[in-house]
Parts: C-alpha cells; structure tokens; sequence
C-alpha cells in the first residue's frame, strides 16, 4: 500500500503495510534516525515527530494515519541560518542534555510547545512533557531550558 | 584563561540536539543479520532435551548457538558461576537457552518458536529466607567447585558473605542505655535507560569486533572473553553514544550472543533487546532485607551496632551484587561513629533473574534502614533528629567503621549548608498537619579503579585525547576531562578532542561508574596534558630563545611571561617539534594511592575502603494526603562535596537526576516478581519512570573540599545523589504519619496501611 505524506517539507510516497510504524518507515525507508525506539510501546516518547504540528509517538503511530499529513522529524528542524534553534540551543546553553536518547523527542516536543502557546511557564512546560521520559536529568534543566527558549522567542515571560 | 569551574557546553551535545548522534541503537552494518534468544519461561527445571534441528533449517535461519558454543564459567569478578546459556538445568525466567540468527527478525523468532526443549520441573526457590533456610534446596549444588577470585564465606544457596567486625559489640550492649532493633524489606528498581542493550559483532582477521554502547569497555571484554572461552585480546570493544546506563551497562549482556553468532555465519549480527526483555532479564537493584539493632547511651550517643544485610543476588553472580557486597557494612558505618559494630552483608541466590549494579550501588536501601532506624530511636530517646545525628556524626580525623580514618570529612558542613538553606527550626515550626521533615548525611564513595589516556598534538595546534573512558552522558570524558586538558595545554575548549572509546586504542580504563571518570581519568588525562605541556614548553624555549620557566601558554600561544610581543604558535611549536625532538605526545596514568585502613577486621571484602571519600546532607520536605496516602514532596535541598567543582552545571544536573531516580525509588520504582520469580513489570506502563510531574522544587548547594589525589582536588559527583533520596523521603514521611515505614516503595497503599495500622 502506498502512502504520501510530506515530510521534512518534501513530498515523500512509501510502500509499506498501512499498519506499519510512523517510526519504522522514517528509520529503515529513509535513514532518519533522530526519533529513537526507546520502548516501542508508546511511552517513553524517544520517538517523538510532529504530525501536522502535534506531537505523536511515532512507534505506535500508523504510517497510514501520516497520508496526506505534514511531518516533522529533528532533521528537519531549521532557525533561520542560525545553526541551532532556540529550544535546541537553549538545552545546551542549560545543560539540559546527559546521555541524550530521549532530546530528538523533546526537542520535538518543547518545537510543538514553542509553536503553540501564547504562554508558557513550568507548569505548561511540564505537562507539554509528559509524554516524554528523561532517565538522566530530573527534568529541571530541561524546563529551565524551554522557559528561557519561550523568553528568546519574545513570550510573556 | 579559566576553563576548570565554568560550565563550558558539552562538546558532544550538538549532535545530540540535532539528532545526528549515533547510539548504539543507531549503529548498523551492511549485510547485517538479526540475532534473537530464547529464553527459559520456567524458573527451575532440569532440561532433558533442547533440539534445534527444525529452527536450523527454517527459511532465513543462518546460524542456531547453544551452550556447546559457550563452554566458559564467569561471573562479575568474584564468583564463576554463571554460564551463557543454561547447560543442565534452569535457575531463572529469562535465562537464555538458545540464540538465532536470521535474516530478519520474524525469521529469527520463528526459528526460536521452532526450538524443542524437554525440561522435568524442579522445585523454585524464590525467597531470600526461604533460600537460606536449612534444607532448602540448593540453586547451585556444584558451588563448591566455581572458581572464586578471592577467599570469602559461601556455601548452599548463600553466595557471597562480607563481615565487617570492631570492638566489642556484646559489651557494650549490656551497658547500653536503650537498645532499638529493626527490620527494613526493600524491591528491585531497574535502571531502564532510553536505550537498551545492543551490539553489532563481527568476526575479523580473528578476533570479535564489538560495537557496543557499554559503560565499561574493558568489563564487556574480559567477560565476553571469558563466557566464550578466548582470549581476551582475541575481542575489541568500540563504543558509540551511550543513550543512558546507570549502572545497568556495566556488565556484559548481549554481546556474546552476537560473537557466536557472527563466527558461526561470517556475517556481521545484531541484536537489540526489546523493552520487555530490558525489565524482565537485564539486571536491577537488588531487593534486600536489612536488620539493624543498636544500642544507644541516654545522651543518644551511638554505642554499638550489630546489622545484617540479605541481597537478593538472583540465580548467578553475573551482576555485581557480590563484588560490592562489603559496600553494605562500609555505608551503614561509614557516616557515624559507631565504635563498636558487627555487619554481615550476605548475598543469597533464588531463581530469579540475576540482580546487578544500579547507581549507589548497596547504598540506598542500607541507608534508608539506617536512617528510619535513628529516627526511632531519636523518637524513642525524645530527642531532636537532626541533634541525634549531628552528635554522632564523623569528624575530621575520625574512622569509619573499617578503621579508615577520614580526614578531610566534611558531614558537618553539608549538614550545616543545608540547615542554612532551609533551616531544620523553620521547618519544625512551620509544620502542618501530614507534613513531615528529614535530614540525611552521608559519606560514599569514588570508585578507585585505574585509568589510562593519551595525548597527542595535532599539526594544527589541537590536541587529540585518546582513551577508553565511556561517556555514558554525563559529559565527565567529552567535557568535564577535556575541561582539565584544555586547561593545562593553554588551549581553547574547542581545540581539543577526545577520540572515540575503543579496547584497541585506550589503555586499561575502569569504566564510567561510581563517578570515577572525571576523578579517574581526569587524572590520568592530566598526566598525559602535564608532559604534552613540558614538550612544548621546551621546544618553545629554544625557539623563543627563553627559559621553560618563563614561558606560559594561553589561547593556543606560547608566550614569554611578562614581554607579550615574544610569542609562538603551538602549531608552530607543534611543526618544529616535528623533526627536532619528534611528533609531540604523551600518556598519562592513574592509580589510586593506598588507603590505610584495618584489615583485619573485614573477611569476604572486594571493596575494603571508601577511596576519594565524598560528603554530602540531604533535606526533605513531604506532605501526606491522609485521604489517599498519596507523598509529595514539597521541598528538597542538597549539599554535596565535589572536591573541586570542574563543571558545576553537569554537577547541577547529576544532583537532580539522581535525586528524581531515589525518588521513583522511594515512591513508586518497583520491579515486582510474580509467582514463578518472573518479572511482572514487563512495561513502561506498569514499570513507571519518573516523569516531569514528579520533579520537585531541588536547592543544591556545590561544596568544594579538595582531594588531595584527585585530578585539581577533583573527587566523584555523580553517583551519590540517588543514595540518601529514598531515606530522606522515607523518614520525612515517618515523621508526617508518625509511624516507621519499614518497606519501600512508598506507595499510597503502603502509606495508608501503615497509617491505619497506627490507630489500631
């Protein structure tokens, strides 16, 4: 069954079973290998891209619900010239980064957030994580990093 | 030029961010097989017949590895006693039986689905007293003949045993003011990293190219090495990104499969574990039981204490459960002064899944028990908690319980740090109803294993560290490490690198654990820098027509001190170099310096000592809905001795990391097994992780109390924020409802129990 979506801004058209993982496709058809299988069950968010701007685990996501959808993936990510964007830049600039396995996921996560709240405080940063599971840093780092990335973008902060 | 003590970026973290690091569950070769295991689903039995022939000959099937293939015994350094694949009989849900390679994964588990095994049951032993009861039956009937690497006391189903014994216990306790007593029962937590464990192997000019994200290179190797019964130099291990270990990466796992399979087929062979397979057979923390019984002076002073520590080790010696098993008696007396003492820390095998090294390693559990235990007897004697403690506590100059005098302790100034932070008067007279405090000390531990690393300059003035330092994200080798030879060269941060981890390039390294990469190879890496400097500095002597003495090197330039126009480039240093004394470079070692301590009054000791000791109090505040029994914690704060902070923000965020895993530990982390030993919590929807939602507010304070043999008074940091998490919250709780908690986790319904239990 063939499936087009765009992806990253490109058109893209794949030939996979309809059931077949967003996670699965964007890995083993097209060598993108940011989103990560971190538990393939949907609850560690490792695997996070931005379907239409909202973010899914794409290890349960079905590449057959994708057609027709904008996807985003960390690959794609662009900050006019600059090398990094701000959410990215600001997880370095706050160490919010240890092993990094889960970021490609938060990243695209907090990018979502970033995208579509007019407001944003600890409270909206955590529960905007909560589908995302950091091992490494507790967490604080990382909403220290999206706050200070939401005051660069010129939020009400 | 200052780099040491700023909180430089992490020079990997680009990649990171972008999505462009490659993991280990990244890595990939061409023509690349998928191996998969079988795995026993019974915990004990006796295995009559395992006949592969059909799987052989399924389509797509390449290669089938049985125990013949593994004929080793191993064990994490101490006990020989696990082999790859169980041989006779059976001791755990999940001990491999079987591996496949196969062209692809559903080939792979239809060739396991194929495998005939005939098994006659065989009564489990499940239960740690159970185990040790007499005539239980034994796990390992033939454990008298397992090679040990040490003496210490075993014997049926008891693995290992450390004793640790000072001063006369019996006494004092006839004298004693007050004796308490008491009884803890902790679970297993899993370290479950985002990735789990994966290696790519092949077979090459005769040796086993490894590609694994370990935390120990130099373990993984020597335990492949010893499970397959090669020689050690016959396998090298390469190191991608490390996407998260905790411990939990430290031993060998499934490696080796992928070395059998990639000799039998020529090709190279993956194997990646699922997230099942990472809960259900990979090794946690182990559940314990711990005893404590003391006896105190009316004043609360400490008199003497008899404790015993049961570790569940599982069905083999695999984990690291017996090499630290002395870790037990050294934690419970390694923070006051407890003049008289007898511990026993015995480690006892069930069929049940191997148990293995989790950060803090023996620590929180035992500290937890210590703690509930000196609230009781704080409440017992009406005595302030926090005074209790302060009084007991070990001072500079003082011994711990191995007779290993701690000079530079700095408990008291933790405490103090914290008490200023959050003042323990405040929080008293602040207290509500169902909200409850607690302080905990500690000293722990940096792991004193060796390093080793080079240093070369490039023609471009860069320099190039070379080692087998796993950087397991806690940025110690791509920052911290680089942060000190940056330094010492004069060079920029982003002049130096660090080459990728390899057994074949690096020398001997101790592995990313107990935080001693920065400490270790820290030091070893300043070694190396230190001679790299004396090299350059030479040649730019003559070059600058100058002393060595009166030179200084700073953003890549050599200068005359004091006349700045008298200057050189090291690339220049580093060309002229080229053909006067030869290409510049160096290696550096490491060994920890002998730490005395009393011998004699331990038997059974892998660990005999605490090395680069470290200091730290931590504070909690909790509140407890008497409707639900549900905790939150409302305020924590920290205060841990570094030595010398080398980047505070990493530090920063190795203390609220480790504080939110002691917290899942504390409340909720619970890999609970089921009727035939077999781990329940197969999932991430039933093994819950901390999340966002659970991170309190964390206050931590960075004190520096240098190390005299640490790389710039550099000790570890990493490690010890998860061990007193679990104790602080637990007693905070104690205090709120009133009542001891005596197991972990922490859940509402144990809360609630033990709350109305009090008003029966």
């Amino acid at each position: 069954m063939s499936h087009s979506f765009t992806l990253n801004g490109q058109p893209v058209d794949v030939t996979v079973a309809g059931m077949t993982s967003l996670l699965s496709v964007l890995r083993d058809q097209f060598g993108l290998l940011g989103a990560k299988l971190g538990c393939g069950e949907g609850r560690c968010g490792a695997c996070t891209v931005l379907v239409d701007g909202e973010p899914v685990d794409s290890c349960i996501y079905p590449v057959a619900n994708a057609e027709g959808a904008a996807v985003r993936t960390v690959e794609g990510l662009e900050s006019d010239g600059e090398p990094l964007t701000r959410i990215q830049d600001a997880l370095l600039e706050h160490g919010g980064v240890q092993c990094g396995a889960c970021i490609p996921g938060v990243v695209m996560t907090l990018t979502a957030l970033l995208e579509t709240e007019s407001r944003i405080d600890d409270s909206t940063v955590r529960s905007s994580l909560s589908g995302n599971i950091c091992r490494c840093t507790g967490y604080q780092k990382i909403i220290d990093a999206a706050q200070a990335a939401a005051n660069a973008n010129g939020g009400p902060q | 030029m200052t780099l040491v003590g700023t909180s430089a970026r992490r020079a990997d973290g680009e990649d990171k961010v972008r999505g462009a690091a490659r993991y280990g569950m990244d890595y990939l070769e061409h023509g690349t097989l998928v191996a998969k295991v079988l795995r026993s689903t019974v915990p004990a039995a006796r295995i009559t017949g395992l006949d592969c022939s059909k799987a052989a000959s399924m389509p797509g099937v390449r290669a089938v590895a049985t125990a013949a293939d593994a004929p080793g015994l191993s064990g994490l350094m101490i006990v020989k006693d696990q082999s790859l694949f169980a041989t006779d009989v059976i001791r755990y849900v999940g001990e491999p039986l079987a591996a496949v390679a196969a062209d692809t994964a559903e080939q792979a588990e239809a060739a396991l689905a194929a495998i005939d095994v005939s098994l006659e049951p065989l009564e489990p032993v499940l239960d740690l007293e159970q185990s040790l009861a007499e005539g239980s039956r034994l796990i390992h009937p033939d454990w008298e003949s397992y090679e040990t690497a040490m003496p210490g006391t075993r014997g049926g189903n008891l693995a290992w045993e450390s004793r640790v014994e000072r001063g006369d216990v019996d006494a004092a306790f006839d004298r004693a003011h007050l004796v308490v007593e008491d009884e803890f029962r902790t679970q297993r937590q899993h370290q479950s990293p985002i990735e789990p464990h994966v290696a790519v192997a092949r077979y090459e000019q005769g040796r086993y190219v490894v590609h694994t994200p370990t935390q120990f290179p130099f373990n993984v190797r020597g335990r492949i090495a010893e499970l397959l019964g090669i020689r050690i130099s016959d396998v090298r291990v390469i190191v991608p990104p490390i996407g998260g270990g905790f411990g939990g990466k430290l031993d060998v796992m499934v490696e080796p499969f992928a070395c059998i399979l990639t000799r039998k087929t020529g090709r190279p062979v993956r194997i990646l574990n699922s997230r099942s397979e990472e809960l259900a057979t990979c090794g946690p923390r182990e559940n314990a039981i711990v005893r404590l019984r003391t006896a105190v002076a009316a004043d609360g002073t400490l008199l003497a204490q008899d404790g015993e520590v049961i570790a569940d080790n599982g069905a083999n010696s695999s984990g690291e459960t017996v090499l630290v098993a002395n870790v037990a008696p050294l934690v419970l007396g390694g923070t006051y002064r407890i003049p008289n003492a007898r511990y026993a820390s015995k480690v006892v095998y069930t069929n049940t899944p191997p148990t293995a090294a989790f950060r803090g390693v023996n620590g929180p559990y035992c500290v937890y028990a210590q703690e509930q235990h000196l609230d009781r007897i704080a409440r017992e004697l009406g005595m302030d908690r926090r005074t209790l403690r302060m009084n007991n506590l070990i001072r500079a100059g003082e011994s711990m319980v191995n007779g290993q005098q701690l000079d530079d302790a700095f408990l008291t100034q933790a405490m103090d740090k914290v008490d200023e932070i959050r003042p323990w008067q405040d929080a008293h007279t602040e207290r509500k109803p169902f909200r409850g405090v607690a302080v905990v000390p500690l000293t722990w531990i940096t792991n004193p294993l060796p390093a080793a690393a080079s240093i070369k300059l490039e023609e471009d003035g860069t320099a190039t560290v070379t080692c087998a330092g796993a950087e397991i994200g806690t940025g110690a080798v791509t920052t911290g490490v680089l942060q000190i030879v940056a330094e010492q060269l004069g060079l920029r941060l982003e002049d130096v690198r660090v080459s990728p981890t390899d057994t074949d390039t690096g020398g001997y390294d101790g592995g990313a654990q107990g935080s001693r990469t920065t400490y270790g190879m820290g030091n070893a890496a300043l070694d190396a820098a230190t001679k790299v400097r004396d090299q350059v500095l030479d040649v730019a002597a003559t070059m600058l027509e100058a002393g060595s003495d009166d030179l200084e090197i700073a953003d890549g330039t050599v200068r005359v001190t004091g006349v700045p126009d008298q200057h050189v480039a090291v690339a220049s240093v580093v060309a002229t170099a080229m053909f006067d004394s030869g290409p510049i470079g160096a290696s550096g070692k490491f060994a920890t310096p002998p730490i005395p301590f009393d011998s004699g009054c331990m038997a059974g000791a892998a660990v005999t000592s605490f090395a680069a000791p470290l200091y730290q109090a931590h504070m909690a505040e909790v509140e407890v809905d008497p409707e639900t029994g549900r905790v939150t914690v409302l305020r924590y704060v920290v205060a841990q001795d570094v030595g010398r902070a080398i980047n505070p923000q990493m530090i920063e965020g190795q203390i609220q990391g480790g504080v939110l895993q002691g917290i899942g530990y504390a409340l909720f982390e619970n890999l609970r097994l089921g009727d035939n030993g077999e781990v329940i919590d197969d999932d991430l929807e039933s093994y819950r992780l901390p999340t966002a939602a659970d991170a309190p507010p964390i206050d931590a304070a960075i004190l520096e109390n240098p190390c005299s043999y640490g790389p710039l008074g550099a000790k570890g940091a990493a490690e010890p924020p998860i061990i007193p998490v679990a104790a602080v919250i637990g007693c905070a709780v104690s205090d709120a409802i009133g009542t001891t908690m005596k197991e972990l986790p922490l859940t509402p319904f144990s809360v609630l129990q033990a709350m109305t239990e009090d008003q029966d």
